[in-house]
């Protein structure tokens, strides 16, 4: 398409037109504007015949709770998924977008792709970014090499882990996995496992919380547990708080009516 | 007590009329020393804190400590032939969370006193506690009522006193004394001024604006009233930080009347439906 | 000061029985001083969706006239109505371009999809982390009042007028704890044979 009619066509990647404004801006003494973060427990294990990824479900702007069931366990591939902490947008941004690389991957070279490939393109890319990216990831995935978790940090380190934890509650999840991981663990064992590091991290830190969901992945199936556990149900309202229709005094009202009748109009086709 | 003294038990601690060491009774009245002497406030716990506690708030989005203190006002007075009329809103605001829609910014210090609050709340408050307990003890010494300009003289010798500790008031006093109706202004900078007409708080812009096209000294009673409550109102309107209740209050040779407090939300539909009727 | 609340306002929007409500405060001002009465957050962008977008009033015109230039241009090439969902990952992939030099907005998306009729609702951040919950989402100055009004009001199934009083509600509570909103608010309910506008009473200090 021809920029100089369309301007405004997206281009690819990131655009910094509003940088040196937005610092002009908050140089007056204005403060940032908070981003959602994750705030979080996010886990993963190997165990007997692959994977168990979990993760809690709150994302909060700083002191708020503004979703209390986020999905925080991203789709990479069939055979890999990846919980995402740190700034919720990158999270689920980075992994999107590293998702669709590794289906076209698999495309071009016709056969699974390797969850070590999916660590290298993510780590590449947090590198990239210098850390500007918050993205702390625990990433696993079976393939035909085996069971594998990443841990992948913001700057684009990377570890190969049995078990690994990440996010604000990543330390009592790993109190919770040093003290009864051990290697073949059964699949029973290893969701009970995981369920306990995240709602250790669902209790003890403020930045987690809500439900429980798991991610299972094994040699050659998936199971996404979404809301495996739903550890905080919200209270019974006792008493009804509805409004009698008419207590708001309205000044003016317009009803605007749609048409959805469907009418088909055939056009000749041009020859 | 005669059994116990032949118990000899009176001495023993539990006899005491209270447990506490003459020490103790010292270190309490240190910290509450203001019940006794309402002029010695604690200053802030660290040294000159002129000068330094204007760092710590010059610092305050680096370090988070930052205290948010009921602020933002519209109050207006003025002095005309049949005496001062004060009117004043009711919002309360720390930060931009409106934290009362309903406070008396109208401190009545006698029946021929009046003070109005801006600034920090609990400052004006306070210390035009301080003040009506003077007036009245001048009153019982002298034999008379003290005059605006003395009880404002008062209001600004405390403020001088506190000058850069980070007290917060802009005030204005009203009354009725005889010399006839007085009007001044005094703030925590120090300053006093007599005059005729005043407006104080984020909101006074706008008041100005309805006051100025309004104002002359010979206005009747009811139009002086008026002019004051409309000119809150369209203060209450335009500025965020002002709003609630409107109140009128009327200082005459008699002393002072409550004319009206009426809320803005009634207000508004009803200078909207004049409007319309015009 | 929040550059977020710098004009002030807020938007909400929540799901009812086959219907979604989102509202809106009339007030644009800057700081304390309120400069306008009629200025309404939310635009109608399609005959059953609506975008609120609360913060800064310049990004607020600006994000509107380029998420419309995008989705005139995917309606042109699809020669179809978008539906909320596809709306919302497109708002969500822009917002997330301008990550690191990021328009002050935060959106909300009520609407009913065109051939189904199902409900939407949505919210994001400034940089676009999506939210999509099947109760309400709130945003603008006075967030946290607006989210406590709503967690006691709002339950499941609400009719189009019951929903219309827990949305206005809602609002008017919440606004009248909040300096920088308010000023005059406007709900629409969306059903999907008709679009009810009303504009509330409100206190006007």
């Amino acid at each position: 398409m021809d920029l100089d009619l369309a301007r405004d066509m997206p281009r690819a990647g990131f655009n910094f037109d509003n940088c040196k404004r937005n610092a002009t801006l908050l140089s007056g003494g204005f403060k940032p504007p908070k981003t959602t973060k994750t705030g979080t427990t996010i886990a993963g294990i190997i165990f007997k015949d692959g994977v168990i990824l979990g993760a809690d479900t709150r994302a909060t702007e700083g002191p708020i709770v503004s979703d209390k069931n986020c999905a925080k366990i991203h789709y990479l591939a069939s055979n890999i998924y990846c919980c995402g902490a740190g700034t919720a947008a990158d999270t689920e941004m980075t992994t999107d977008l590293i998702s669709s690389q590794l289906e076209l991957h698999r495309l071009n070279t016709e056969r699974q792709v390797p969850v070590v490939c999916a660590n290298v393109m993510l780590k590449q890319m947090l590198f990239r970014y210098q850390g500007h990216i918050s993205a702390a990831l625990v990433l696993g995935g079976v393939d035909k090499y085996g069971s594998h978790i990443y841990c992948i940090h913001p700057h684009g380190s990377a570890d190969k882990l049995p078990y690994a934890t990440m996010g604000s509650g990543s330390l009592a999840a790993m109190s919770v996995f040093e003290r009864r991981w051990k290697p073949d663990l059964s699949e029973e064992e290893g969701k009970l496992l995981v369920r306990d590091a995240i709602a250790a991290g669902v209790f003890n830190d403020l930045g987690s919380g809500s439900n429980i969901d798991l991610c299972v992945i094994r040699k050659d199936s998936t199971e996404y547990l979404r809301n495996y556990e739903l550890a905080n149900k919200k209270g019974e309202r006792q008493l009804n708080y509805d409004f009698k229709s008419g207590s708001t005094v309205v000044l003016n009202k317009t009803i605007k009516d749609l048409d959805i009748t469907i009418n088909i109009r055939p056009v000749p086709m041009e020859t | 007590m005669a059994l116990a003294e032949i118990c000899k038990i009176s001495n023993a601690s539990y006899m005491r009329p209270t447990a506490w060491a003459t020490d103790d009774v010292n270190e309490l009245k240190s910290y509450a020393s203001n019940f006794e002497n309402p002029y010695t406030l604690a200053a802030p716990p660290f040294a000159n804190p002129v000068e330094n506690l204007n760092k710590i708030q010059a610092n305050a989005d680096k370090t988070g400590i930052k205290i948010e203190f009921d602020h933002g006002t519209t109050t207006l007075g003025f002095k005309f032939k049949g005496g001062v009329i004060l009117a004043v809103d009711s919002r309360a605001t720390g930060g931009q969370y409106i934290g009362s829609q309903s406070m008396k910014k109208i401190v009545e210090i006698n029946d021929f006193l009046l003070g109005t609050l801006a600034g920090g709340a609990a400052d004006c408050v306070y210390w035009d506690r301080v003040l009506s307990k003077e007036c009245r003890l001048h009153e019982l010494r002298n034999k008379e009522r003290i005059s605006v300009a003395a009880a404002s003289k008062i209001m600004a010798n405390i403020a001088h006193e506190y000058k850069g500790m980070g007290l917060s008031m802009g005030m204005m006093l009203a009354g009725y004394d005889k010399r006839g109706p007085g009007l001044y202004y005094v703030d925590s900078e120090g300053s006093r001024t007599a005059g005729n007409l005043f407006s104080v708080g984020s909101g006074s812009i706008f008041a100005y604006g309805v006051l100025d096209s309004g104002y002359d000294y010979n206005l009747e009673d009811e139009a002086a009233q008026e002019l004051g409550r409309r000119a809150i109102y369209h203060a209450t309107h335009r500025d965020a930080y002002s709003g609630g209740i409107i109140r009128v209050y009327h200082m005459t040779k008699n002393g002072f009347k409550v004319i009206s407090n009426e809320d803005c939300e009634m207000l508004h539909y009803k200078y909207q439906a004049e409007k319309a009727a015009q | 000061m929040s550059i977020l609340a710098y004009n002030g306002g807020c938007v909400v929007a929540m799901r009812g029985k086959d219907c979604v409500a989102i509202a809106t405060d009339h007030r644009f001002g800057i700081q304390a001083q309120t400069i306008s009465t009629d200025f309404k957050k939310v635009f109608n962008i399609a005959p059953r969706m609506f975008l609120g977008l609360t913060g800064l009033q310049t990004d607020i015109l600006t994000v509107r006239d380029r998420v419309m230039f995008r989705k005139n241009l995917y309606e042109t090439r699809e020669n179809r109505e978008m539906a909320p969902k596809p709306f919302s990952a497109m708002l969500s992939s822009f917002l997330y371009e301008h990550r690191f030099g990021p328009y002050f907005i935060e959106p909300v998306i009520a609407g009913l999809d065109p051939k189904t009729f199902e409900p939407f609702i949505c919210n994001m951040d400034l940089i676009g982390c999506p939210n999509v919950p099947d109760d309400f989402v709130v945003a603008g100055t006075c967030a946290e009042q607006l989210y406590g009004m709503c967690e006691t009001l709002w339950r499941p199934n609400l009719e189009p007028d019951d929903l219309f009083e827990v949305i206005s509600q809602s609002m008017l509570n919440a606004f009248d704890r909040d300096a920088m909103s308010g000023w005059g608010a406007t709900v629409y309910v969306i059903e999907k044979d008709k679009i009810t506008e009303r504009t509330l009473k409100t206190r006007m200090d």
